[in-house]
Protein backbone atom coordinates (compact mmCIF):
# COMPACT_ATOMS: atom_id res chain seq x y z
CA UNK A 1 0.00 0.00 0.00
CA UNK A 2 1.37 3.06 -1.11
CA UNK A 3 1.15 6.37 1.18
CA UNK A 4 -0.99 7.98 -1.15
CA UNK A 5 -3.40 4.85 -0.31
CA UNK A 6 -3.04 5.15 3.44
CA UNK A 7 -3.55 8.74 3.41
CA UNK A 8 -6.75 7.89 1.24
CA UNK A 9 -7.66 5.23 3.63
CA UNK A 10 -10.02 7.39 6.37
CA UNK A 11 -11.89 9.25 3.67
CA UNK A 12 -12.65 6.08 1.89
CA UNK A 13 -14.09 4.59 5.26
CA UNK A 14 -15.94 7.89 6.01
CA UNK A 15 -17.31 7.87 2.39
CA UNK A 16 -18.39 4.05 2.46
CA UNK A 17 -19.74 4.95 5.51
CA UNK A 18 -22.42 7.62 3.91
CA UNK A 19 -22.81 5.99 1.02
CA UNK A 20 -23.94 2.66 2.48
CA UNK A 21 -24.07 -0.32 -0.56
CA UNK A 22 -23.06 -3.01 1.79
CA UNK A 23 -25.38 -5.83 1.95
CA UNK A 24 -26.78 -7.51 4.89
CA UNK A 25 -24.38 -10.13 6.84
CA UNK A 26 -20.84 -8.76 6.10
CA UNK A 27 -18.60 -7.65 8.44
CA UNK A 28 -19.03 -4.15 7.54
CA UNK A 29 -22.71 -4.49 8.21
CA UNK A 30 -20.93 -5.96 11.95
CA UNK A 31 -19.21 -3.31 12.49
CA UNK A 32 -22.17 -0.85 11.41
CA UNK A 33 -24.38 -2.79 14.17
CA UNK A 34 -21.70 -2.62 16.82
CA UNK A 35 -21.40 0.56 16.71
CA UNK A 36 -24.78 1.45 16.60
CA UNK A 37 -25.60 -0.32 19.59
CA UNK A 38 -22.48 1.25 21.33
CA UNK A 39 -24.23 4.16 20.68
CA UNK A 40 -27.56 3.34 21.94
CA UNK A 41 -26.65 1.25 25.25
CA UNK A 42 -23.38 3.61 26.37
CA UNK A 43 -24.40 6.83 25.47
CA UNK A 44 -25.52 8.18 29.10
CA UNK A 45 -30.13 9.22 28.77
CA UNK A 46 -28.92 12.36 30.17
CA UNK A 47 -26.96 13.35 27.06
CA UNK A 48 -29.96 13.07 24.85
CA UNK A 49 -32.55 14.30 27.13
CA UNK A 50 -34.55 11.17 26.86
CA UNK A 51 -37.64 11.87 28.62
CA UNK A 52 -38.38 7.88 29.41
CA UNK A 53 -35.21 6.27 30.31
CA UNK A 54 -34.03 5.31 33.82
CA UNK A 55 -30.08 4.76 34.57
CA UNK A 56 -27.11 6.34 33.76
CA UNK A 57 -26.29 3.78 31.04
CA UNK A 58 -22.70 2.71 30.72
CA UNK A 59 -20.86 6.09 29.90
CA UNK A 60 -22.93 7.48 32.59
CA UNK A 61 -21.60 4.12 34.92
CA UNK A 62 -18.11 3.96 34.33
CA UNK A 63 -18.04 8.20 35.34
CA UNK A 64 -19.64 7.35 38.62
CA UNK A 65 -17.00 5.03 39.52
CA UNK A 66 -14.09 7.15 38.90
CA UNK A 67 -15.63 9.93 41.09
CA UNK B 1 -20.15 -16.53 8.92
CA UNK B 2 -20.55 -12.97 10.21
CA UNK B 3 -22.01 -12.26 13.45
CA UNK B 4 -25.44 -10.83 12.30
CA UNK B 5 -25.48 -13.96 9.94
CA UNK B 6 -25.20 -16.01 13.09
CA UNK B 7 -28.30 -13.98 14.92
CA UNK B 8 -30.25 -14.61 12.20
CA UNK B 9 -29.68 -18.31 11.58
CA UNK B 10 -30.81 -18.60 15.65
CA UNK B 11 -33.83 -16.01 14.83
CA UNK B 12 -34.92 -18.20 11.99
CA UNK B 13 -34.73 -21.73 13.97
CA UNK B 14 -37.99 -21.37 15.47
CA UNK B 15 -39.66 -18.77 12.75
CA UNK B 16 -39.45 -22.32 10.75
CA UNK B 17 -42.13 -23.92 12.87
CA UNK B 18 -43.99 -20.99 12.94
CA UNK B 19 -44.28 -20.89 9.06
CA UNK B 20 -45.16 -24.95 9.39
CA UNK B 21 -47.78 -24.23 11.10
CA UNK B 22 -49.75 -21.08 9.10
CA UNK B 23 -48.58 -23.47 5.43
CA UNK B 24 -50.85 -26.29 7.32
CA UNK B 25 -53.38 -24.34 8.41
CA UNK B 26 -53.64 -22.93 4.42
CA UNK B 27 -53.65 -19.30 5.69
CA UNK B 28 -53.72 -16.50 3.14
CA UNK B 29 -50.30 -14.77 3.39
CA UNK B 30 -52.58 -11.24 2.85
CA UNK B 31 -54.13 -12.20 5.97
CA UNK B 32 -50.78 -12.76 7.88
CA UNK B 33 -49.71 -9.17 7.02
CA UNK B 34 -53.16 -7.33 7.74
CA UNK B 35 -53.15 -9.72 10.95
CA UNK B 36 -49.07 -8.07 11.97
CA UNK B 37 -50.68 -4.44 10.95
CA UNK B 38 -53.40 -4.68 13.56
CA UNK B 39 -51.04 -5.88 16.41
CA UNK B 40 -48.86 -3.14 15.03
CA UNK B 41 -51.55 -0.88 16.15
CA UNK B 42 -51.54 -2.36 19.64
CA UNK B 43 -47.66 -1.78 19.80
CA UNK B 44 -48.07 1.83 18.74
CA UNK B 45 -50.77 1.97 21.55
CA UNK B 46 -48.34 0.57 24.37
CA UNK B 47 -46.18 3.04 23.29
CA UNK B 48 -48.68 5.87 23.49
CA UNK B 49 -49.10 4.91 26.96
CA UNK B 50 -45.08 4.52 27.60
CA UNK B 51 -45.51 0.87 28.26
CA UNK B 52 -42.30 0.45 26.60
CA UNK B 53 -41.57 -3.34 27.66
CA UNK B 54 -44.71 -4.63 26.53
CA UNK B 55 -44.86 -2.68 23.30
CA UNK B 56 -41.43 -4.59 22.79
CA UNK B 57 -42.98 -8.03 23.30
CA UNK B 58 -45.98 -6.97 20.97
CA UNK B 59 -43.92 -5.67 17.91
CA UNK B 60 -41.90 -8.92 18.47
CA UNK B 61 -45.51 -10.52 17.98
CA UNK B 62 -46.85 -8.70 15.15
CA UNK B 63 -43.39 -8.71 13.64
CA UNK B 64 -43.66 -12.11 13.44
CA UNK B 65 -46.56 -12.14 11.21
CA UNK B 66 -44.69 -9.78 9.31
CA UNK B 67 -41.45 -11.73 8.58
CA UNK B 68 -43.30 -15.45 8.01
CA UNK B 69 -46.30 -13.90 4.86
CA UNK B 70 -44.10 -14.00 2.74
CA UNK B 71 -42.31 -17.26 2.97
CA UNK B 72 -45.64 -18.15 3.83
CA UNK B 73 -47.03 -17.15 0.35
CA UNK B 74 -44.02 -18.66 -1.06
CA UNK B 75 -44.89 -22.16 0.08
CA UNK B 76 -48.22 -22.21 -0.79
CA UNK B 77 -47.78 -20.89 -4.37
CA UNK B 78 -49.67 -17.36 -3.76
CA UNK B 79 -46.87 -14.98 -4.43
CA UNK B 80 -48.65 -12.39 -6.43
CA UNK B 81 -47.37 -8.79 -7.70
CA UNK B 82 -50.72 -7.77 -5.60
CA UNK B 83 -49.35 -9.52 -2.48
CA UNK B 84 -46.00 -7.65 -2.39
CA UNK B 85 -47.73 -4.05 -3.53
CA UNK B 86 -50.45 -5.35 -0.36
CA UNK B 87 -47.10 -5.80 1.73
CA UNK B 88 -45.24 -3.04 1.01
CA UNK B 89 -48.63 -0.54 1.93
CA UNK B 90 -49.21 -2.27 5.17
CA UNK B 91 -45.47 -2.46 6.33
CA UNK B 92 -46.25 2.16 6.24
CA UNK B 93 -49.02 1.65 8.51
CA UNK B 94 -47.18 -0.14 10.64
CA UNK B 95 -44.33 2.17 11.24
CA UNK B 96 -47.13 4.81 11.03
CA UNK B 97 -48.63 3.49 13.85
CA UNK B 98 -45.19 3.22 16.07
CA UNK B 99 -44.14 6.69 15.23
CA UNK B 100 -47.37 8.00 15.84
CA UNK B 101 -47.46 6.30 19.61
CA UNK B 102 -44.36 7.98 20.35
CA UNK B 103 -45.19 11.21 18.79
CA UNK B 104 -48.10 11.01 21.32
CA UNK B 105 -46.89 9.85 23.94
CA UNK B 106 -43.65 13.26 23.86
CA UNK B 107 -46.76 15.14 23.28
CA UNK B 108 -48.46 14.07 26.35
CA UNK B 109 -44.82 14.27 28.75
CA UNK B 110 -44.54 18.04 27.07
CA UNK B 111 -41.59 17.14 25.21
CA UNK B 112 -42.03 19.67 22.18
CA UNK B 113 -37.98 18.37 21.17
CA UNK B 114 -38.98 14.90 20.94
CA UNK B 115 -41.93 15.29 19.28
CA UNK B 116 -40.22 16.88 16.42
CA UNK B 117 -37.18 14.33 16.32
CA UNK B 118 -40.22 11.66 15.75
CA UNK B 119 -41.91 13.60 13.22
CA UNK B 120 -39.18 14.04 11.36
CA UNK B 121 -37.87 10.60 12.00
CA UNK B 122 -41.53 9.47 10.86
CA UNK B 123 -40.91 11.84 7.45
CA UNK B 124 -37.70 10.03 6.51
CA UNK B 125 -38.77 6.64 7.38
CA UNK B 126 -41.38 7.17 4.85
CA UNK B 127 -39.33 8.74 2.66
CA UNK B 128 -36.42 5.61 2.86
CA UNK B 129 -39.16 3.51 1.18
CA UNK B 130 -40.55 6.63 -1.55
CA UNK B 131 -37.34 7.46 -2.55
CA UNK B 132 -36.74 3.21 -3.33
CA UNK B 133 -39.98 2.61 -4.76
CA UNK B 134 -39.90 5.67 -6.95
CA UNK B 135 -36.20 5.06 -8.17
CA UNK B 136 -37.49 1.61 -9.06
CA UNK B 137 -39.75 2.94 -11.64
CA UNK B 138 -36.93 4.33 -13.79
CA UNK B 139 -34.36 2.39 -12.78
CA UNK B 140 -33.58 -1.36 -12.20
CA UNK B 141 -32.52 -1.44 -8.40
CA UNK B 142 -32.23 1.07 -5.70
CA UNK B 143 -31.09 -1.02 -3.15
CA UNK B 144 -28.46 0.86 -0.95
CA UNK B 145 -28.39 2.58 2.29
CA UNK B 146 -28.44 1.20 5.34
CA UNK B 147 -31.82 2.02 7.21
CA UNK B 148 -34.67 -0.24 5.69
CA UNK B 149 -37.45 -1.59 7.29
CA UNK B 150 -35.49 -4.23 9.11
CA UNK B 151 -33.67 -2.47 10.42
CA UNK B 152 -35.63 0.20 11.92
CA UNK B 153 -38.13 -2.75 13.29
CA UNK B 154 -35.15 -4.47 15.44
CA UNK B 155 -34.13 -0.96 16.72
CA UNK B 156 -37.67 -0.30 18.07
CA UNK B 157 -37.74 -3.31 19.39
CA UNK B 158 -34.28 -2.51 20.79
CA UNK B 159 -34.85 0.64 22.13
CA UNK B 160 -38.69 -0.46 23.50
CA UNK B 161 -36.71 -3.49 25.83
CA UNK B 162 -33.82 -1.70 26.96
CA UNK B 163 -35.84 2.00 27.74
CA UNK B 164 -33.42 3.91 24.65
CA UNK B 165 -35.71 5.01 22.69
CA UNK B 166 -34.65 8.44 22.34
CA UNK B 167 -31.03 7.35 21.61
CA UNK B 168 -32.54 4.91 18.64
CA UNK B 169 -34.56 7.76 17.37
CA UNK B 170 -31.51 9.48 16.46
CA UNK B 171 -30.01 6.52 14.85
CA UNK B 172 -33.24 5.67 12.99
CA UNK B 173 -33.36 9.38 12.15
CA UNK B 174 -29.52 10.11 11.15
CA UNK B 175 -29.14 6.90 9.07
CA UNK B 176 -33.05 7.55 7.42
CA UNK B 177 -31.56 10.89 6.16
CA UNK B 178 -28.61 9.07 4.88
CA UNK B 179 -30.12 6.58 3.01
CA UNK B 180 -32.74 8.97 1.24
CA UNK B 181 -29.44 10.87 0.19
CA UNK B 182 -28.22 7.10 -0.76
CA UNK B 183 -30.77 6.74 -3.26
CA UNK B 184 -31.16 10.12 -4.57
CA UNK B 185 -27.40 10.15 -5.38
CA UNK B 186 -27.44 6.17 -6.76
CA UNK B 187 -30.22 6.95 -9.20
CA UNK B 188 -28.81 10.10 -10.03
CA UNK B 189 -25.94 8.46 -10.65
CA UNK B 190 -27.43 5.61 -12.61
CA UNK B 191 -29.50 8.06 -14.82
CA UNK B 192 -26.66 9.83 -15.47
CA UNK B 193 -24.58 7.18 -17.00
CA UNK B 194 -27.89 5.39 -18.69
CA UNK B 195 -28.17 9.22 -20.39
CA UNK B 196 -24.38 9.47 -21.08
CA UNK B 197 -24.73 5.84 -23.37
CA UNK B 198 -27.98 6.96 -25.53
CA UNK B 199 -26.03 10.46 -25.71
CA UNK B 200 -22.83 8.48 -27.28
Amino acid sequence: MTLKQLLALPVLVVWHGLFWTFERTTWQYDLMVIAILAFVWVTPPGWLSDPMADGPGLIGLITQLFR
Amino acid sequence: MTLTGTIGAICLFPLRNIIRISVALGIHPNVLTLTGVVINAGAGWALAMGHFETAGFVMLLANIFDFIDGKVADELNLSSRFGGFWDSVMDRFSDLFLLIGLIYLYASLGHTDYVLITALTLMFSVMTSYARARAESIIEQCKVGFMERPERIVLFMIGAFTNRMAAVLWVILVLSVLTVLDRIYFTWRELRSTDDEATV
